[in-house]
């Protein structure tokens, strides 16, 4: 593994590149992997890697945190969350609880978990009590969320779903005036559920090269290596280094399922605005199951910023791959994961949360 | 009974019956007494060292061990990288109404196996049964005494710029086998914790010249004891990627959850510190009893951080740990 890597690497390095070539993933677990395998700083100078929309905790939309937080603290509901949401904050003044963590503290049932199956768990553990699940996530994510819910839910559980899809994001940016990158790595989990097929678009309609890399060093390196020689040969093609977990048509199993639990909606990103047909939303026969429909829902979207990043925080435009986290005027100074402003400080699939856990301290003088 | 209920721990019949049964059962030895408050120590020879620690791990049963070993070698492991050999050591259990008393059997037996491995004698113990609810289980604790090794000067002040890191053996194994064992996230595997006493090998290093430091990176594993190290002295650790011995499960794990091997914790593994002119005695001496033990990287002036020199030859700081570690939900 660990020669492979490195062939791959001086590979990269015999290749005739002049100019700046940018490279975005959407992936959290690709920018962990960059970080920790310290691509940056063994890659040729002319190459910049460039973290894009691969976080579902920091887009998922602000009200429907807040609505989490709320439904926690005042219905007899106990709220099951994936544990890097409890400290998400949402946008209300600092007297006023602002995340699930504060919310535990003063007295919500709040319970973290790893895998949505859990919440299944629970739901049987606690046969006498309603549960609400917050679902928020990509594909990978809401894939099993669709097979529980295809399945039979537990009649005390209910969903308070933000699922994304992660193309239309990507699609989103391409589509805007400047896209800001050459090549695209594609997520690996994503595709191994959707099929490398979703992201034929980029090549076709947009002449991004891209390739779907897996979560190694040597995946992400062969990945980089195929868009680079794309781009210098003139010849695009949608490549695979992920041949071992992902196919072109994806699981058949898993995205029937998808279907037929979920509607495919326009959904909020936070700080990002609506993109189109981005969001699952649970389709009506489950609206016994939907929190949306059965509780009078606390949203108040007359709040100051509701729905957007918090003040001065620029999470929005690292998401997006516009900036590095440390060009964020916060980044480090009054945000940091102890105290974190915005979204990408918290979650372990966000950029600046990454970059500083991988010990990037200092703020980048912007160009 | 099946189960422990209160009664066995309101002091009458039923705890008398445990405390025969079980604990004077496994743990029987000539200094612990059931009929007095205090044990009474013969006199020893040399500086003392003394150490607590309390156990909570869930599962309490896990491939390669369980709580009851576990709350043994913790101890015994803490006093002998401080360079002191367990004589004695106290017992405290919490457990929960409710726990199934063959369980306790085998938790109570394990500790037997260590504490004679480890050549300690349990002295003193006690046990309280808090109502179903109050508890998860059984939480354990001990406190050790030690008779401090005259050659044995270890103090993570003693480290230099130049010195050398070594560790016994891969790491990261307990953590993930705690992770596989509670099922969480559908993962099946046959990795075993590496649970154990380290006392045999710090037995062997003690006369060591050179010896500055050793520690037992248990939680937050290696990446969390070379921060201790940098934050106590202000000087700077580099370690090398390529060196640094883990199991092909563990980093399979790890990769399926989004965690770095390097936080998970190690329950029988040392990491060594030698001044560089010792240190390839001092891994020949190691080598026989820790057969996979390396160098693994050096102490150096600065920056006052942890770098990791990746495979492809990258740089990282491993930072100290923020909060817990959390698999990837994408």
């Amino acid at each position: 593994m660990t020669s492979r890597a490195k062939q791959w690497l001086e590979q990269i390095h015999q290749l005739p590149l002049t100019k700046k070539i940018r490279i975005m993933n959407v992936c959290g677990g690709h920018e962990r992997t960059i970080s920790h395998a310290g691509l940056r700083s063994v890659l040729p100078e002319t190459i910049e890697l460039i973290p894009g929309p691969g976080c579902p905790v920091c887009v998922c939309p602000e009200e429907d945190i807040y609505t989490a937080i709320q439904l926690a603290l005042n219905e007899p509901v106990t709220l099951v969350t994936f544990g890097d949401m409890l400290r998400v904050p949402v946008n209300v003044p600092h007297a006023e609880i602002r995340t699930m963590e504060q919310a535990r503290a003063a007295g919500a049932d709040i319970r973290a978990i790893a895998s949505p199956t859990e919440a299944v768990k629970l739901a049987h553990d606690m046969p006498y009590r309603q549960l609400v699940f917050f679902a928020a996530g990509f594909e990978t994510t809401m894939a099993p969320v669709a097979a529980m819910v295809a399945e039979g839910l537990p009649d005390n559980l209910l969903l308070l779903n933000a699922g994304r899809l992660t193309w239309p994001a990507v699609a989103m940016l391409l589509a805007s005036e400047s896209a800001g990158f050459d090549a695209l790595i594609a997520p690996g989990h994503v595709s191994a559920v959707m099929g490398s097929e979703q992201w034929q678009f980029v090549v076709d309609q947009y002449s991004i090269a891209t390739a779907v890399a897996g979560f190694t060093a040597d995946s992400l390196l062969a990945a980089l290596y195929s868009t680079l020689r794309q781009l210098l040969d003139g010849r695009l093609f949608l490549d695979n280094a992920y041949p071992e977990v992902v196919t072109p048509g994806g699981n058949v199993t898993a995205k029937k399922l998808l279907h037929e639990v979920f509607d495919i909606d326009n959904a909020n990103w936070r700080g990002i605005g609506e993109i189109p047909a981005s969001g699952y939303a649970l389709k009506s026969q489950f609206d016994l199951h939907n929190a949306r429909k059965q509780f009078a829902l606390i949203n108040d979207a007359s709040r100051k910023h509701a729905g957007t990043m918090p003040a001065g925080c620029d999470c929005a435009r690292v998401v997006l791959g516009k900036i590095y986290p440390n060009q964020c005027k916060l980044y480090g100074l009054s945000c940091k994961p102890r105290q974190p402003v915005g979204p990408c400080m918290v979650s372990d699939e966000g950029a600046c949360r990454i970059w500083w856990a991988n010990g990037v301290r200092e703020q980048a003088k912007i160009a | 009974m099946k189960h422990i209920s209160l009664a066995h721990g309101n002091g009458g019949y039923y705890m008398r019956q445990l405390i025969e049964n079980l604990f004077v059962k496994y743990l029987h030895n000539p200094l612990l007494k059931i009929d007095t408050d205090a044990a009474c120590l013969p006199p020893l020879e040399g500086e003392l060292m003394m150490s607590v620690d309390g156990f909570t791990v869930h599962p309490l049963e896990f491939p390669g061990g369980n709580i009851g070993s576990l709350a043994i070698h913790g101890t015994v492991n803490d006093l002998a990288v401080s360079g002191a050999v367990a004589k004695y050591l106290s017992l405290s259990l919490i457990i929960e109404e409710g726990f199934e008393i063959e369980c306790l059997d085998r938790i109570v037996r394990a500790m037997a196996d260590a504490a004679n491995d480890a050549g300690v004698a349990i002295v003193c113990g006690d046990t309280k049964v808090v109502a179903r609810g109050e508890a998860s289980g059984l939480y354990i604790s001990t406190t050790g005494i030690g008779i401090k090794q005259a050659s044995a000067n270890l103090s993570i002040h003693n480290i230099a710029k130049g010195d050398v890191l070594l560790v016994s053996g891969p790491v990261g194994d307990h953590g993930s086998a705690i992770m596989l064992a509670r099922e969480q996230f559908g993962l099946r595997g046959d990795l075993q914790s590496d649970a154990a006493s380290v006392l045999p090998l710090c037995q062997a290093l003690y006369d060591q010249p050179g010896l500055h430091f050793m520690r037992d990176p248990t939680r937050g594993g290696l990446a969390t004891v070379l921060n201790e190290i940098t934050r106590a002295t202000g000087l700077g650790v580099r370690v090398y990627e390529e060196n640094i011995p883990l199991r092909d499960e563990v980093s399979g794990i790890c990769d399926i959850l989004g965690y770095d091997p390097l936080y998970l914790a190690c329950e029988g593994r040392i990491v060594i510190v030698v001044a560089r002119a010792g240190a390839d005695d001092l891994l020949q001496v190691l080598k026989q009893v820790a057969p996979q033990a390396v160098i693994i990287g050096e102490i150096i002036q600065q920056p006052s951080r942890v770098i990791l020199q990746t495979v492809t030859g990258g740089e990282r700081v491993l930072e100290e740990l923020e909060d817990e570690p959390l698999p990837r939900i994408c």
